[in-house]
């Protein structure tokens, strides 16, 4: 163990071995003056991080380097925090026990606006200082991937630089360069101004925002002509071939996704036009069976787990998905082993092959329509019909089946609050087709949930230009549902609209709202993802202590001229598709998937490597 | 299939690690191995594995037991060692045997060894505290305060707690430090914490101890056979 004064607070908090590391295989290296230290920072607690594939991966990737340690950090909770600070302790990296100032660098992977608040916490607990600008040559590197990455202004004045796109491409390449440097004139300034050149790298304080009176943003560029204009993202061109490790590290635990993970394919056609992932993954690029096969039996048997999940936007369009889910199904079925298939989309599925796959563990089923009006759904081209639910749904029950769960989202562009009670309708419509079947064929209590989450418009969507719903108007709608959904059999969730408010502010927010950032952290804002820590309050006044109007940034309808703080990063998909997508949207006109042809999304033009 | 039993220690990171945790963790280990476990029938397999008692968080051990039907013909000796290849320093398979008989290994434990370390809060020497101790061993009773919640409601119960301790030796006085060694009623037909015995120390033998400090570690598990008291394997 690190040190005996971590060992003492151990006991006294909840779920210690979230901070002891030595998990199956964890990589522990011996590190000497030449070692490159670099620390993973996932920016919610263990659980959460360690379910996260993508960590998995660029952890196992560094780690291959030889003269490269790559460690883990997990933002601690409440209590573990708490004891931190009142016994001096820095927050470590998992595998050294080192503090995080000691390292080379400290990444931070983006998946989740609301969880900024602890990447600053995490700084702060690091005792590296916040901005970039009070950092200094002794100080680690701060950077940051992952989806949010696509946005980086929020976090313009922390992070030193960027990834954008995905990290397998670009990460060893930066670890590459900082070696080469070390042994000659390196210095903070130096790397920096290198790595801006490297494609899919940003350097925020090589790049100068001026702003309108009015608000909005009036020049973006980069302070010398040395440093690009655009930064386009980087993509993993074969992704058959691409690295996947052939071990994962095994939690003590339970995790949220405790079990293996292959990604079967990377990006969507569906084209949903609230879908920003569909944006920024694209062009798509698959697996193919025999290597799925490979990584997943090589992972099962290094970590032990008895369920693998087969990872995916819309795992369903696979191209031979059933091809595979038989194959797997021969292999694992005597061994015990349980497969997922997590975003399934059961338009598309057999629910034979569901039935064959749960076999082995059964659970719910889950259904996304999204929206509860097939008008509303046309708008965002969901391109699901009722009677695909419908007809799933009766097939499920006539099977055995009976809890359902349905997604939605409230707050869509042109919906009425005739669309909002389409989902009432549609999740009652969906519990009748239950008690249609002959009372003595039934199996199990129904037992129906519709879930609402409130609409945020996101960078990269044909929705970037649009208002999102108020608070107040998000409210009401819930309020609505709430009041009208009474059957003991139809149970139904919705999200907290603040959250959501403030998700919409940063996801479209400038470099304005970095100081927001920082004041809300003063103020005792972390885990905000997490409703028992979220506070509102608190965030409201970090707004208005700076002077600067959250709506401004969550609720404005923004016209097509206007220049965005992330109009400098081209993910390969064109402004005018978007625009295009938005108008086809008010028409309620649908776009069809690009595997049955080319859409004119623009990204074929920037990468090879898709079906497209 | 054969029934296994298996003794195996746990210390280092490994004390941090729950019992509910554990049995998850075992079973990976297993199929690490490539070993296959029987599994219950039914709409969610669980494979067949138990543990004779809870370890509390914090506490190493060197006498830890389980039982497992394994679905494959596997020697003992093959067995330990397939295993440990999958495990760490911090836990390791010590012992493995045919299990004979068929009660679980649960209700079977009967007693639990300690070694138990313990910083005073005032000097003393080994004789002071023997002194103490034999005149607490001397005692007919030891009341304990079990309090029991029953909707919102509190209640507590007097128990005796004297004849769970079979033995109490002084080992060292030293560096600070009191080292006993204890012999304590563990599992499920009785069960007392070492922790409790140096509270009733304190409570019951004017001892000046400081409750906070105490550390355990479980030296090992034992059955009742024929009258004697042997370990499980
Ligand atoms: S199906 Fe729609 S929502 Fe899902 S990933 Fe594809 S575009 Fe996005």
């Amino acid at each position: 163990m690190k040190n005996e004064n971590i060992e003492r607070i151990l006991l006294e908090v909840e779920k210690p071995s979230r901070y002891v590391g030595g998990e199956i295989n964890s990589i522990k290296k011996d590190i000497n003056e030449n070692t490159i230290r670099f620390v993973m920072g996932f920016p919610d607690v263990y659980e959460v991080g360690m379910s996260h594939l993508g960590s998995h991966i660029l952890y196992n990737l560094i780690n291959t380097v030889e003269d490269v340690a790559c460690e883990r950090a997990y933002a601690p909770w409440i209590d573990m925090e708490a004891k931190m600070r009142e016994h001096s302790i820095p927050l470590y990296g998992l595998e050294s026990g080192d503090p995080l100032s000691k390292f080379d660098f400290v990444g931070f992977t983006l998946q989740y606006e609301m969880s900024y608040t602890n990447i600053l916490n995490m700084l702060e607990l690091s005792n590296i200082p916040l901005r970039w600008s009070e950092r200094g040559e002794g100080d680690p590197l701060v950077v940051a991937g992952g989806p949010c990455a696509y946005n980086p202004e929020p976090l313009a004045n922390i992070v030193d630089f960027f990834v954008i796109g995905e990290g397998e491409e670009v990460n060893l390449e930066i670890l590459d360069i900082y070696r080469e440097m070390k042994k000659g004139e390196y210095t903070r300034e130096a790397y920096l101004k290198r790595i801006a050149q490297v494609e899919g790298i940003y350097v925020p304080k090589f790049y100068e925002a001026e702003y309108n009176e009015d608000g909005t943003l009036k020049s973006f560029e980069p302070i010398s002509e040395e440093f690009p204009k655009t930064v386009t993202k980087r993509i993993v061109e074969d992704l058959d071939s691409a690295y996947f490790p052939d071990r994962f590290v095994v939690p003590y635990i339970e995790s949220v996704h405790d079990r293996a993970m292959v990604e079967i394919f990377r990006g969507c056609t569906r084209g949903c036009r609230f879908c920003q992932a569909g944006t920024i993954y694209r062009p798509i690029r698959e697996r193919s069976v025999e290597t799925i096969m490979n990584h997943s039996r090589t992972l099962l048997q290094n970590t032990g787990y008895d369920e693998v999940s087969l990872a995916s936007l819309s795992t369903s369009d696979y191209s031979d998905i059933e091809g595979l889910v038989s194959r797997m199904m021969d292999e694992y079925k005597d061994k015990k082993i349980a497969l997922s298939l997590p975003s399934l989309r059961l338009d598309k599925f057999p629910i034979e092959m569901i039935e064959e796959i749960q076999k082995v563990r059964k659970t719910g089923l889950t259904f996304a329509p999204e929206a509860g009006s097939q008008r509303l759904r046309d708008v965002i081209n969901k391109g699901i019909q009722e009677s695909d639910l419908i007809e799933s749904t009766r097939n499920a029950f006539r099977r055995g089946w009976s809890t359902v769960k349905l997604y939605f989202m409230i707050g869509l562009p042109t919906e009425t609050d005739e669309d909002v009670m389409g989902i009432k309708e549609l999740a009652y419509k969906v519990k009748d087709e239950f008690f249609a079947i002959p009372r003595e064929e039934r199996k199990g209590n129904l037992k129906v949930t519709a879930s609402t989450s409130c609409f945020v418009p996101k960078p990269f969507t044909p929705y970037q230009w649009f208002p999102q719903d108020t608070v107040e108007e998000f409210d009401r709608k819930t309020l609505m549902l709430r009041k009208s959904i009474r059957d003991s059999k139809v149970n139904y969730n919705s999200h907290d609209s603040k959250l959501s408010f403030l998700e919409a502010v940063i996801a479209r927010g400038d470099r304005k709202i970095g100081e927001v950032l920082i004041e809300a952290h003063k103020r005792g804002c972390r885990f905000d993802g997490w409703s028992e820590h979220f506070n509102y309050e608190k965030w409201m006044e970090s707004f208005e202590s700076l002077g600067i109007d959250p709506h401004f940034y969550a609720n404005r309808e923004r016209d097509y001229e206007e220049l965005f703080p992330w109009d400098f990063i081209n993910t390969g998909v064109t402004k005018e598709y978007l625009i295009k997508e938005n108008e086809k949207s008010k028409m309620a006109e649908l776009t069809k998937d690009c595997r049955l042809g080319c859409t004119g999304c623009g990204v074929n033009n920037t990468f090879t490597g898709g079906v497209c | 299939m054969k029934n296994m039993r298996l003794k195996f220690i746990k210390r280092g990171n490994m004390i941090y690690i729950s019992h509910l945790d554990l049995m998850r963790f075992f079973q990976r280990t297993f199929r690490r191995a490539g070993i296959m476990l029987r599994h219950t029938e039914g709409f969610n397999p669980q494979p067949k594995m138990s543990f004779a008692t809870a370890l509390a968080l914090g506490t190493s051990s060197d006498g830890e037991y389980m039982d497992v039907e394994l679905d494959s013909d596997i020697s003992s000796e093959a067995l330990l060692e397939k295993l440990n290849e999958n495990l760490s320093e911090d836990i390791k398979i010590v012992k493995v045997a045919e299990r004979e008989g068929k009660e679980s290994i649960m209700s079977l434990i009967e007693w639990g060894q300690y070694v138990v370390k313990v910083v005073p809060n005032s000097e003393y020497i080994l004789e002071e505290v023997q002194k103490k101790l034999d005149s607490f061993l001397k005692l007919e009773e030891v009341i304990e305060h079990k309090e029991k919640k029953k909707k919102n409601k509190v209640t507590t119960r007097e128990v005796n707690i004297r004849p769970n301790i079979k033995r109490v030796d002084l080992m060292t006085v030293e560096n600070g430090e009191i080292m006993m060694n204890m012999f304590l009623k563990t599992g499920s037909n009785g069960n007392l914490k070492p922790e409790v015995v140096v509270a009733k120390l304190v409570e019951y033998a004017d001892m000046d101890l400081d409750l906070e400090s105490v550390k355990v570690h479980r030296v090992d598990l034992f059955v009742e056979r024929d009258g004697k008291i042997v370990t499980p394997i």
